[in-house]
């Protein structure tokens, strides 16, 4: 029983909306590891007969968001370095898609985008978020092979020939 | 002559009145007068033998002088004439003397004369049998720079020819080429006007995108653009999905 349930792999998650960068990820990663830590110390301490109580330790929502999201509990240790295993794997393999704005992106867009990607196009997708005014509008979108310019300056330079053919109407030479 | 005869006429006469009247009154107022006339008389004669003598010196001074004169023309004619002989001897002798001496020079000079002609035959002879050696290379030199000249000249004629022939294909070659050029420029030019006029109608797109983007900057948030992010999103959701697979 105990097995079964240490047998799953990191293609089984579903990451939360609230984590969207890989630095996300890391972050998960790195406070998954301390929890456990802690869990592990205290485990020990209570073997050892310590009377001393030890504090429980608190969770971020992205964190709690993952549980939830997954049905997953901490207290089990060989569980919880499972997931932690598993946690790192997908850290290290999740693709990560650049999308470039012209505006400061808020963490609500944000999720809303990493939720859309999820579904629609991989669900451990992570989202590389980069700034770039001269944009205007609009979205710079890089996978690992492509660019898809989905800016308005993009919209405009596709254009410019309809814009030279029109200026060219214009002035009398079309 | 004449006055000494006459002195003694007067002298006679006078002694013979003396004795007439010898008496001594007489005789001292003779005497006396005598005196006074003897010193009248010696006066007189004085004058007269003074006039004579004057006369006489200066007759005999014209005489002496004339004879002097004829004497001195006597011997100054045989002086002339002894000198006249005696200067034609020396001048003679002289002559004679500065002949042979002459004769001898102009015999020396003239051996002198005689080597020096023999030595200039034989100099001139040597001279013109180099003359006509120099000549007969100069001539031959002359020959051959000639026919070499001509040989030259009837080559730079033909190359002359083939310059001609040359210069004037490449004047017909060049007249094609510049005419193909002023084509090809023409068209270039349309080109380049066309070009341009494009250029210019690019730059001016780009100025209006420019001013376009100017102006839409900073009035969309992300929020107000999701949906049409994600719309576009969709639109490219295949092309997405097909890159993260490979």
């Amino acid at each position: 029983m105990t097995e079964t349930a240490t047998k799953f792999s990191y293609t089984d998650f579903v990451l939360p909306a609230n984590t969207v960068s890989h630095l996300d990820l890391a972050r998960l990663v790195t406070e998954l590891e301390r929890i456990d830590n802690e869990m592990t110390t205290t485990a020990v301490r209570t073997k050892a007969g310590t009377k001393k109580r030890v504090a429980r330790s608190t969770h971020s929502e992205r964190l709690d968001a993952f549980l939830l999201a997954n049905n997953f509990k901490l207290t089990d240790s060989r569980k919880r370095t499972a997931i932690l295993k598993q946690l790192r794997l997908l850290k290290d393999n999740a693709p990560t898609i650049h999308m470039t704005f012209a505006t400061e992106a808020d963490p609500a867009s944000l999720e809303r985008l990493a939720q859309w990607l999820r579904e629609s196009i991989h669900p451990h997708a992570v989202i590389a978020v980069g700034l770039q005014p001269s944009l205007v509008a609009g979205v710079y979108v890089r996978t690992p092979n492509h660019v898809h310019d989905l800016s308005l300056r993009g919209k405009l330079t596709s254009s410019h020939e309809i814009l030279v053919k029109e200026l060219e109407t214009i002035n009398g030479r079309g | 002559m004449a006055l000494f005869a006459k002195k003694q006429s007067i002298d006679e006469e006078m002694a013979e009145r003396e004795r007439q009247f010898l008496d001594e009154t007489f005789k001292e107022e003779l005497r006396n007068h005598a005196r006074l006339y003897f010193q009248n008389v010696l006066k007189e004669n004085g004058e007269h033998f003074k006039e004579a003598l004057t006369s006489t010196v200066t007759d005999l001074n014209t005489e002496l002088k004339s004879h002097i004169a004829t004497q001195f023309d006597g011997a100054l004619a045989e002086i002339k004439a002894e000198l006249k002989e005696h200067i034609a001897h020396q001048v003679e002798a002289q002559l004679s003397e500065q002949a042979g001496a002459m004769k001898e020079v102009q015999d020396k000079a003239l051996a002198d004369i005689t080597q020096s002609a023999q030595d200039l035959e034989a100099r001139h002879q040597e001279l013109a049998r180099e003359f006509e050696k120099s000549l007969a290379d100069h001539e031959q030199t002359l020959d051959s720079v000639f026919n070499d000249s001509k040989a030259q000249m009837e080559k730079m004629k033909d190359s002359h020819q083939l310059a001609l022939q040359w210069f004037s294909e490449s004047v017909k070659a060049l007249q094609e080429q510049h005419e193909q050029l002023e084509t090809r420029l023409g068209e270039q030019i349309e080109a380049q006007k066309e070009m341009t006029l494009k250029t210019f109608e690019g730059n001016m797109a780009r100025i209006v995108e420019h001013y376009l983007l100017g102006a839409l900057g900073d009035q969309f948030d992300i929020k107000a653009q999701l949906p049409s992010i994600i719309k576009q999103l969709e639109a490219n959701k295949q092309a997405i999905e097909d890159d993260m697979k490979l």
